[in-house]
């Protein structure tokens, strides 16, 4: 029984083995472990912030001593950490350029001389579906795992933090548990090919963040002034459908039917519109999936093509039918369909702004705030806020303006009446219509006395509370609550 | 809206009121209490052509005057065959709804043949029970084939939701007897007289001993209602009102600070108050009863909700209110109507589903019972339609939302499959307001017809001859009778059709 045992045992040591190779030396130059402490904001308690918590990954240094990781390992951080494997020797650290949709974040030691001696990791060549490649870990001593991996997929696919897409590698690896996330370099021939950013050790897959991505956005920030990735601003649909190709006289071959242009995007702005079929865009032809024949990938999808291939300020170029008469349309890349908008999507780093006047709570409507309502937020938070976010565009809410809604109440003498009321937009104050919380303070600095009447857009309509008393009542509040600030903007 | 509430419906069972002719009225009891057996039929909204299932279920009811037997609306709905039996007599007598009121869930059951009232007295109303005093429920529950008697003391006399609607709520008396599925529409007693429907209550793992009867105020305008020979709906003042009770609002108002009166917040387009009533008036009185200032008014000296005093009163009542209207006494009537905005909110029962085919795509209207099929899956504009419909007033626009609620699987349709779920906005470049626009619009048009929905979404493209060709193919594979059914006839069955014109 007991050999038997020990048998079971040595052929399990030697399969651990045969996919794992040691190489303590390569670590010294290339790995560092990056230490975050992270502390969330919270949006249903916009004065104060979350339990704080740790995490810890593996970081890339690059040529030039910056350190590589996903963004998400330094969301909300208070504090990042570099720390050189298999010794105790730390440095703090700055982030010098961060993207959540991309999930890309690079990191400065404080200490220019931190990472003297790490020669950094070259960049790498694209990997295609097939390839093998090595996931690169920290032994907690500081040595290297190096993982046997295959790229199982490249296509568009989500990231955490973005809605619409980019490139992303499908990848099958075995992974130990090392860190408190799977930020983790992939390595082709010593070179960095990718980033992993998730991974499931049920199904022993995860994705990870191609280097055409890492590319693009260490060349954004190579200038210091980081654009980001550019979008189109546009919805579509397929054209497979031969009767939609009829009505919509899509007479040559391929083409998507753009269903919505955003008209201060990038497709907008060069005179696509709504109904218009998109056969080509710089050169590449689109099918009737909406992908483009890549030279490396083979059809892959229009995110790719316009979105990490073309930087920001760049030329687009596009052919496209409308009544059946082929046109040529041309403008240039930017990301205005993405960051002038009402209610913005991502809200990272950045503490809630909100405004307490007399109990009542008033803050900014963010995605964030309604992503904190839980994975069924479409579902439980208040449907105006819910309408106002996921049809801004459709409802053409004016992107210079912020949508200001009344929160919560805290219940006070003054606020009498009022206390079950939330998740109301707020649409005017004194008779002046409201675009911002700046606007909303601004009436109401200026009011010393009379009434503050608030316009609300939905029943009641209208909430009415006495000036000097809000002034007068602000820091007996403030004090009940436990809230040192009643504003923040 | 069914699917949310923990409320569930059953059938109560009554015990003997000690000390208030116990004897007698077990007696009287016994002789007027009745098994109802209702076979039924639920329609099927994810295949609205089907017949729907068939389920048994028993209940209880009993003789009231006129030979005519109450019961609840749910243990009746949907019935396809019911009769009803008294403990004195074993024989079963096929019985037919004549009137039902989903609104307040109450029934009443006509039985034909004389015989089944031999021996029987009815059964006389009493009055609102006081807070614990005692009162006993009979009726057929579980766990037995003859009548049971529970008994238990009134726990509290309030609004309450009346689940079996869906969106009702009306005055409810909550009971401590213990109470069990499969017995609603039996009564229940205090010295000898009923002073109650027992009709809902909490599942066992929700709460213990909660029970809840229909309470006679709601029984008696039931029966006043189908006096004339037909039930109508509910009425409603049709609008919202929040409390008066901070003290800056009462001042920018230029109320005093009394304690009376509440500020009329909103007014629903077609209903009673609309071109009435206006934001920011203060109702003061109604029909001369003070309101105070959290809405509630005295009645009989005890303090209520100021809709019951519209709960009372039938369509084409006046209403009579005093209210504050920039800064100056004023006073206004107002006729009541059913709220006729909120009905897509009510589960339908009776009415066969509406619908219409065309080439393997199914257009329904927006219903509760739909919602009910599509919850989980329904997508966010079909949900926001949903829930906004009369908050936002999409009902004066589009009095029945039309939903591609499903495709049917066809070569004809094979690109379309992803729009289902998607809200209609227009077929052939017509607007499409309400299920009956849908079959004009599909016959406008040249070759091709064109469906677009609400948003972003891509147009459906039919070629009109493909699905003539393909309509007789799809009918025989899913075995559907009919390509559509449009019009229901009877009152209340075409959901949604009042128009502006209609409730003026």
């Amino acid at each position: 029984m007991s050999s038997l045992f020990r048998f079971l045992v040595m052929v399990s040591w030697f399969t651990v083995q045969s996919g794992i190779a040691a190489a303590p030396n390569e670590s010294r130059g290339s790995l560092v472990r990056v230490r975050t402490s992270i502390q969330p904001y919270d949006q249903f308690r916009p004065w104060q912030k979350k339990s704080p918590f740790g995490l810890s990954g593996t970081g890339v240094v690059l040529s030039g001593g910056k350190v590589l990781v996903t963004a998400s390992l330094v969301a909300n951080r208070t504090e990042v950490g570099l720390e050189k494997p298999g010794s105790a020797e730390k440095c703090a650290a700055e982030v010098e350029a961060i993207d959540y949709e991309a999930n890309l974040a690079l990191l400065k030691p404080t200490d220019a001389e931190f990472l003297k001696g790490f020669s950094g990791v070259p960049l790498g060549t694209n990997l295609k579906a097939g390839d093998t490649a090595e996931v690169w870990q920290l032994e907690r001593n500081g040595e290297m795992l190096r993982n046997q991996a295959e790229i199982l997929s490249a296509g568009v696919g989500r990231y955490p933090s973005d809605e619409a897409g980019f490139l992303v590698y499908g990848v099958r690896v075995s992974l130990p548990k090392r860190d408190d996330s799977y930020t983790l370099p992939l390595m082709r021939n010593g070179m960095l090919s990718g980033m992993m950013m998730a991974y499931d050790r049920d199904s022993q897959e995860g994705t990870a963040i191609p280097i055409a991505m890492i590319e693009h956005f260490l060349k954004d920030s190579a200038d210091g002034k980081y654009e980001g990735f550019p979008t189109l601003g546009v919805s579509w649909s397929p054209l497979r459908d031969p009767n939609l190709r009829e009505e919509v006289r899509a007479l040559v071959a391929g083409g998507i039917l753009l269903t919505r242009v955003n008209p201060l995007g990038t497709a907008g702005r060069a005179g696509l519109k709504e109904g218009d079929v998109l056969l080509s865009v710089d050169g590449f032809k689109l099918d009737e999936d909406g992908n483009y024949r890549d030279s490396l990938y083979g059809p892959t999808s229009i995110g790719n093509l316009v979105r990490t291939r073309p930087y920001v300020g760049a030329s687009a170029k596009f052919i496209i039918s409308r009544d059946g008469n082929e046109m040529e349309l041309s403008g240039s890349y930017d990301r205005r369909a993405r960051d002038e908008v009402a209610i913005p999507t991502l809200q990272f780093d950045v503490a809630p702004r909100y405004l307490i006047l007399g109990g009542l709570v008033f803050q900014e409507l963010t995605g964030a705030y309604l992503q904190e309502w839980g994975d069924k937020w479409s579902e439980r938070a208040p449907q105006r806020l819910v309408q106002l976010f996921s049809f801004q565009q459709e409802m053409k809410l004016d992107p210079k303006k912020k949508v200001v809604f009344l929160s919560q109440v805290l219940p006070s003498s003054m606020t009498a009446g009022y206390q079950h009321l939330s998740g109301l937009v707020l649409t005017g104050c004194n008779g002046k219509s409201v675009g911002s919380l700046e606007d909303l303070a601004a009436i109401a600095d200026a009011t010393p006395e009379g009434d503050l009447v608030f316009e609300l857009m939905d029943d009641p309509g209208k909430l009415v509370l006495e000036a000097a008393e809000v002034k007068s009542g602000s820091g007996k509040l403030g004090k009940a609550y436990g809230i040192s600030a009643l504003r923040k903007l | 809206m069914r699917f949310c509430r923990r409320v569930f419906i059953f059938a109560l069972c009554a015990t003997l009121g000690v000390g208030c002719g116990k004897d007698g009225q077990l007696k009287e009891a016994k002789k007027n209490v009745v098994m109802v057996e209702v076979t039924s039929q639920t329609w099927d909204y994810r295949l609205p052509w089907n017949p729907g299932t068939v389920s048994s279920a028993r209940g209880a009811g009993f003789v009231i005057r006129g030979k005519r037997v109450l019961t609840n609306a749910h243990v009746i709905s949907g019935a396809r065959y019911i009769t009803v039996q008294r403990e004195a007599d074993p024989r079963k007598y096929p019985a037919k709804v004549k009137f039902v009121a989903h609104d307040c869930d109450l029934a009443i059951v006509e039985v034909e043949d004389p015989e089944f009232f031999k021996g029987t007295t009815s059964l006389p109303l009493g009055d609102i029970p006081e807070l614990e005093s005692v009162v006993s429920v009979y009726g057929f529950p579980i766990g037995g084939d003859r009548l049971s008697v529970t008994r238990g003391v009134v726990s509290r006399i309030d609004y309450n939701a009346y689940t079996h609607s869906g969106r009702e709520s009306h005055l409810a008396i909550q009971i401590d007897a213990a109470i069990n599925p499969g017995n609603s529409g039996g009564p229940v007693m205090q010295a000898d007289k009923v002073v109650g429907v027992a009709f809902q209550g909490f599942r066992g793992d929700v709460a213990q001993n909660v029970g809840y009867m229909i309470p006679t105020p709601v029984i008696r305008r039931f029966l006043k209602d189908v006096e004339d020979g037909k039930y109508d709906h509910y009425v409603d003042i049709a609008i919202r009102w929040m409390t008066l009770e901070n003290p800056a609002m009462r001042k920018h108002l230029g109320r005093p600070n009394d304690g009376l009166g509440v500020v009329v917040t909103d007014i629903f387009s077609e209903g009673s108050s609309d071109g009435i009533l206006q934001k920011g008036d203060v109702l003061l009185s109604i029909d001369g009863h003070p309101i105070e200032s959290d809405g509630s008014v005295r009645l009989q000296g005890q303090p209520v909700q100021l809709e019951e005093i519209v709960e009372r009163k039938f369509a084409g009542d006046p209403v009579e209110l005093e209210l504050w209207r920039d800064r100056k006494l004023e006073r206004a009537t107002i006729k009541l109507r059913p709220a006729e905005m909120f009905s897509m909110y009510e589960i339908l029962y009776e009415p066969p589903p509406r619908y219409v085919l065309y080439g393997g795509l199914v257009f329904q209207p927006l219903t509760a019972n739909l919602m009910g099929v599509l919850a989980g899956s329904a997508d966010l504009r079909l949900r926001q339609t949903y829930s906004l419909f009369g908050q936002d007033q999409i009902y004066r626009e589009t009095p029945e939302p039309v939903i591609l609620s499903s495709v049917l699987p066809d070569p004809l349709n094979v690109y379309l499959r992803g729009l289902a779920g998607q809200v209609v906005r227009e077929i052939n470049g017509r607007r499409i307001r309400t299920l009956a626009d849908v079959e004009p619009a599909l016959r406008q048009g040249g070759e091709r017809t064109v469906i677009r929905f609400e948003g972003d979404q891509r147009p459906a493209v039919l070629k009109k001859t493909d699905v003539d060709q393909a309509t007789p193919r799809i009918m025989a594979q899913y075995g559907i009778p009919e390509a559509s059914r449009a019009e229901v006839d009877g009152r209340r069955l075409a959901k949604g059709s009042f128009s502006r014109t209609e409730s003026k």
